[in-house]
């Protein structure tokens, strides 16, 4: 077990990393308002006219784009700022001169110098009508019913651009329904207005062709390739997208209204990426996740982990009474049993992997004090060392134009850093080379070079690829990981700082646990084996007794069977319940907001652990809020800096991702 | 009609050896590579490849004023000029051999007859904008054509012709076939492209066109059967010479293929420019006797129908066709006599059109079904004037640009040209609920 000392004020314990301090991504927005993805502004404007109004937009904007910016909406299915434009849906039709005298679609249209753009031409606004009741001729309208009603583009749409009439009296098209195309999304075709948007999505962003169109003309329907269940892990991201109610989450279907709900903006816990996320709370329940756009870190995309897996939470089983001996009990007398059972004992303490960086900097200071020798170690922790200087950042990929990544399955590792891979590959044309032992999912395109090697010898690899014809052109960014712990992570940090050294590349080392970086940050870097020989541990959602254990603690939201030998159970609150930041793997910090409120006898985990301060005297232990514990380390703990600074009030969140929906 | 000309012309069926696309027509084993050698075939790439430069050659076509023969007219040679010079990687031919349009044959009567005029003229099109590969996008059903002209493929490479170096120069030529597996909406050169690269056969959004991204993200030259099979000819003769021939804007000769109430259904060589009643009432003999050309479609179903009294005396010049309100297209005539109801041949064409969206486009998926049924509700005498109504917006909502290709058009112009010299009809079937035509009550209800 390494020294873990946090040497009073002089804290550097991670060596010299860059506090994450970069501005948010919105207040950037006005330099590129959602120009395709995959082609950087050139550096010069063009001005044109929309209904009037003059706006001078990077050459390459789209109509579309450019009318949000005067604030004039036009509406779109199939169109979406993340994916290459199609034209399919044309329910953008504005009429635009110079140009021959019929609507044309805003979402395939570049803005022109002195281009006149009018959305709210008489023939503009009647194609559009025409399309919006197309779209309504075979929708089933059980609005009332659909879990997208109320925040359903083609409700809104139709309100603000479509007839107030209707002319539909035939009989509707119907298909089987729903069609589960997951365990956890479901498929209404008769609502599915053929955007494409989810195809698209499969294809260009996931690289995972599960997705298709069967059929032809009025017939033509979304089906999985073969029928077969939905496999990829950024299946979720198509509920975000469709426009309508066509693809809904199973863990959410019929579960509430979304007017019914309220929503949090947070930060998801589930691995180091730290994907911006919505929770949205129903009668004290956590009762859906979804995106929240930052292109500094997820682009709007989150995996089917941070989507779906949140239900334990509001399991009937969690565990929110202590227990002592077996039998429930007070906070007071489970912590007197819990300092007593440690006393004098060697402590062991298995942290879960999404501890925030307050609770960190808490558990830090009891380690320093009355605590000194315990030993802590953080769950899901790779082998990978605190990093030196600069890391490349998930941002830094898109302007990468070669990239390597090293023993690690992205998808599985780092989800969205994944995606953010394949989109610098195919969007942006940076090569790809992966070294690995086994076919990754970013082997899917052709042009990738893929290195196989057996386990345990990346860096022999590594080594090998200096000069490689691939990585000529800079700049280079170099993603590793440990292997899952098969790789020497010395020797391979050693190949690949080489390597970087070679080839002028910047590095990303793949940490896995959601907040390692702020363990690594204060020290508290330990993994579950150092634990080994400790005989009195605290299990908080995470590890397992060792046998020497002779006192053993469980902090625990749910039941589990380590609880049996447990001397004391105390409740724990889960990352709903949680108000907090967490280090990512960039060295970003980023705020998570309580979505439920934790009420006695659940206590927020600071809280907690303060109050574990003060019983065992250590001198200010006393916080009133998590504010002060924030600034309090921003002080002392240089990647901390940016918790001097928590958000006034974070960025109104988006639901759902759709096109422009302002009027 | 215009000038000196090398050949005298007529409208034919069946061989005439004077006709410029068809004159070897006819002659025994023209398909075989030797036949048509000895009859001056292939002389027209030697031609291009040792006496003419490629800008020469495309310079020939331009002069000659050759539109294209798929259906828009658009001018061949200023097509082939939008292909980018100098640019590095592969540039590719794709022929437009999907002929699905109704009521058009002329390119399998090309192919089956002289597929070696077609191929020649693809090899110098490869040649004159620096193509090394070309693809002939083959329809489905056509299995004579497909065997034509995989043996005539052979053939060439046998002969050296297509191969790493015909006629001894360092040329690489080649041509493969493609064959579709009948969607109509492969003719449209975007799904074609898609459908050759193996994907759903749906348009794609222009800009960018073809010519600058085609086939595989490639600059690609896509021409129709016939337009291809004229090059030859031009390159032979001059494109001044070609020129002679037609009216107008609209130069040379075409086909023709006449069908549905006609005495002598067929395919005709035409010159450009002689009147739809030349066509249909002498070289295709007119309706059956005691009959009347009530209407008919003067270039496939997808071009606006024309009324028979006055229709008839159009020209089949490309512009002048557009005055009337319609188009050349395909030059597929389909003439329809006095004893059919024009609502019903309407709905079977909505049919078609109806069965053959691709789904992509939204007006197009929709509007063509939407169409359809109001078709049968009408037809089964539940119209009312909601329904010309619907008629009326669906056919605007579907022309114009605002479906992403060409077919929803196709599906407006029939709503909208039968409704237009039609209307009386249309009213008796929404209003009266009965058809005088047919002479008999649909069924009262409603």
């Amino acid at each position: 077990v390494p020294d873990q000392e946090l040497s009073g004020k002089a804290s550097r314990p991670t060596g010299g990393q860059a506090p994450a301090s970069k501005p948010a991504p919105s207040a950037a927005a006005p330099a590129a308002p959602g120009d395709k993805p995959g082609r950087p502004p050139a550096p010069d404007t063009v001005t044109l006219t929309i209904d009037g109004r003059s706006v001078t937009v990077p050459k390459g904007t789209l109509v579309v784009e450019a009318a949000k910016l005067v604030n004039i909406e036009v509406p779109v299915f199939c169109y979406h700022h993340k994916l290459d434009p199609v034209g399919a849906c044309r329910l953008c039709l504005v009429e635009i001169s110079p140009g021959p005298p019929k609507p044309t679609t805003a979402c395939t249209t570049p803005a022109a110098d002195g281009m006149v753009v009018r959305t709210n031409s008489p023939l503009a606004v009647e194609s559009r009508a025409d399309i919006l009741e197309y779209e309504l001729v075979n929708h089933p309208l059980d609005c009332p019913i659909c879990d997208k009603g109320g925040e359903c583009p083609l409700q809104d749409y139709t309100f603000r651009h479509g007839y107030p009439t209707s002319r539909i009296d035939a009989p509707r098209l119907h298909f089987r329904k729903p069609i589960p195309l997951s365990e956890n999304i479901a498929l209404d075709r008769e609502r599915c207005v053929l955007c494409y948007r989810c195809t698209r999505y499969y294809d260009e962003i996931a690289w995972s062709q599960e997705l298709t169109t069967d059929r032809r003309g009025i017939h033509s329907f979304i089906t999985s390739q073969f029928e077969e269940p939905l496999q990829s892990i950024f299946s979720g991201n198509i509920i975000d997208l469709c426009p309508v109610g066509a693809l809904t989450s199973r863990v959410w279907r019929f579960e509430s209204r979304p007017w019914d709900m309220d929503p949090t903006p947070s930060v998801c816990s589930r691995c180091s990426v730290g994907c911006n996320v919505t929770l949205w709370q129903r009668r004290h329940e956590l009762v859906r996740v979804t995106s929240r756009e930052n292109d500094d870190i997820d682009e709007g995309w989150i995996c089917d982990r941070g989507r779906f897996e949140y239900t334990d939470v509001n399991s009937p089983v969690r565990i929110r009474t202590p227990r002592v001996g077996g039998a429930p009990s007070t906070w007071d007398s489970a912590l007197e049993t819990l300092l007593e059972g440690i006393k004098g004992r060697k402590l062991g303490i298995f942290l879960p992997q999404d501890v925030t960086n307050e609770e960190l900097y808490l558990l830090r200071r009891l380690v320093d004090g009355p605590w000194k020798g315990g030993r802590v170690a953080i769950e899901g922790r790779t082998a990978l060392p605190a990093p030196t200087g600069e890391t490349l950042t998930i941002k830094d990929l898109d302007g990468c134009k070669a990239i390597v990544v090293i023993a690690s399955d992205t998808a599985e590792d780092v989800p969205i850093v994944n995606l953010r891979v394949k989109k610098a590959a195919s969007k942006l044309g940076a090569k790809l080379i992966v070294v690995h032992p086994d076919e990754l999912d970013l082997d899917r395109r052709q042009e990738t070079h893929h290195v196989t090697v057996a386990p345990g010898k990346a860096a022999d690899a590594v080594r090998r690829l200096a000069g490689h014809e691939l990585l000529r052109e800079g700049p280079v960014g170099i993603l590793y990981g440990d292997g899952r712990g098969t790789e020497d992570v010395d020797e391979l940090g050693k190949a690949v700082a080489d390597l970087a050294e070679t080839v002028g590349a910047r590095v990303m080392p793949l940490y896995r646990a959601t907040n390692e970086r702020g363990a690594l940050a204060v020290g508290l870097d330990g993994r579950l084996e150092d634990l080994e020989g400790c005989d009195a541990v605290i299990l908080w959602r995470a590890g397992r007794a060792p046998s020497t254990a002779r006192f053993v603690a469980a902090w625990d939201s749910l039941p589990r069977p380590e609880q049996e030998r447990a001397d004391v159970v105390l409740p724990s609150a889960t990352f709903a319940e949680t108000q907090g930041s967490y280090t990512n793997l960039d060295g970003r910090v980023q705020f998570a907001h309580p979505v439920l409120r934790a009420t006695l006898p659940l206590r927020e985990s600071w809280e907690v652990l303060s109050e574990i301060g003060q019983r065992l005297g250590v001198e200010g232990m006393d916080y009133l809020g998590v504010f002060q514990i924030q600034r309090e380390a921003s002080g002392l703990v240089e990647a901390f800096a940016a918790l001097a600074d928590p958000p006034s009030g974070d960025p109104a969140p988006t639901p759902v991702m759709h096109g422009p929906a302002r009027p | 009609m215009t000038g000196e000309r090398s050949v005298n012309l007529r409208g034919s069926y069946g061989p005439a050896r004077d006709h410029l696309l068809t004159g070897l027509f006819g002659t025994e084993g023209l398909h075989k590579l030797s036949v048509y050698k000895e009859n001056g075939g292939f002389s027209s790439l030697r031609k291009a490849i040792f006496d003419m430069t490629p800008d020469e050659i495309a310079a020939e076509v331009k002069t000659s004023g050759l539109r294209g023969r798929g259906g828009a007219g658009f001018p061949t040679g200023t097509k082939w000029g939008f292909i980018p010079k100098n640019v590095p990687g592969p540039k590719y031919v794709v022929v437009n051999g999907d002929e699905a349009e109704p009521g058009t044959t002329k390119d399998r009567y090309i192919m089956e007859n002289s597929p070696h005029m077609l191929l020649e003229g693809i090899m110098i099109a490869c040649f004159a904008i620096g193509a090394h590969q070309a693809w002939i996008y083959l329809r489905g059903e056509y299995d004579g054509p497909f065997r034509m002209l995989t043996a005539a493929i052979a053939e060439l490479r046998e002969d050296g012709l297509l191969g790493d170096r015909p006629f001894d120069r360092d040329y690489p030529l080649d041509i493969g076939i493609y064959r579709g597996h009948g969607a109509y909406i492969c003719g449209e050169e975007t799904a074609l492209l898609e459908s050759l690269e193996g994907h759903r056969p749906q348009p794609r959004a222009r800009p960018p066109f073809p010519a600058v991204k085609g086939a595989w993200g490639r600059p690609t030259l896509i021409n129709n059967v016939e337009t291809l099979s004229t090059v030859p000819w031009i390159v032979k003769h001059g494109g001044a010479e070609y020129a002679k021939f037609g009216k107008g804007t609209a130069k040379g000769t075409r086909l023709v293929s006449v069908s549905g109430n006609v005495q002598n259904p067929g395919v005709y060589e035409i010159e450009i420019g002689i009147s739809f009643r030349d066509v249909i009432m002498g070289l295709a003999g007119g309706p059956p006797p005691g009959r009347q050309v009530k209407a008919f479609w003067p270039g496939g179903c997808s071009a606006p129908v024309l009324p028979g009294d006055w229709g008839l005396d159009v020209s089949t010049d490309l512009d002048e066709v557009a005055r009337a309100g319609s188009m050349a297209g395909s030059g597929g005539i389909i003439v329809m006599d006095d004893t059919h109801c024009m609502v019903k041949a309407a709905r079977r064409l909505l049919q078609f059109y109806a069965g053959e969206s691709c789904g992509k486009c939204t007006p197009c998926r929709v509007g063509g079904d939407w169409a359809l049924r109001t078709y049968d509700r009408v037809l089964a005498g539940q119209g009312s004037e909601v329904e010309l109504g619907i008629f009326d917006s669906i056919q605007e909502s579907l022309q114009n640009g605002r479906c992403l290709c060409a077919l929803g058009d196709s599906a407006g112009f029939v709503i909208a040209s039968t409704m237009k010299h039609y209307r009386s009809e249309y009213e008796e079937h929404c209003i009266e609920h009965r058809c005088s035509v047919e002479d008999e009550v649909v069924a009262a209800s409603a």
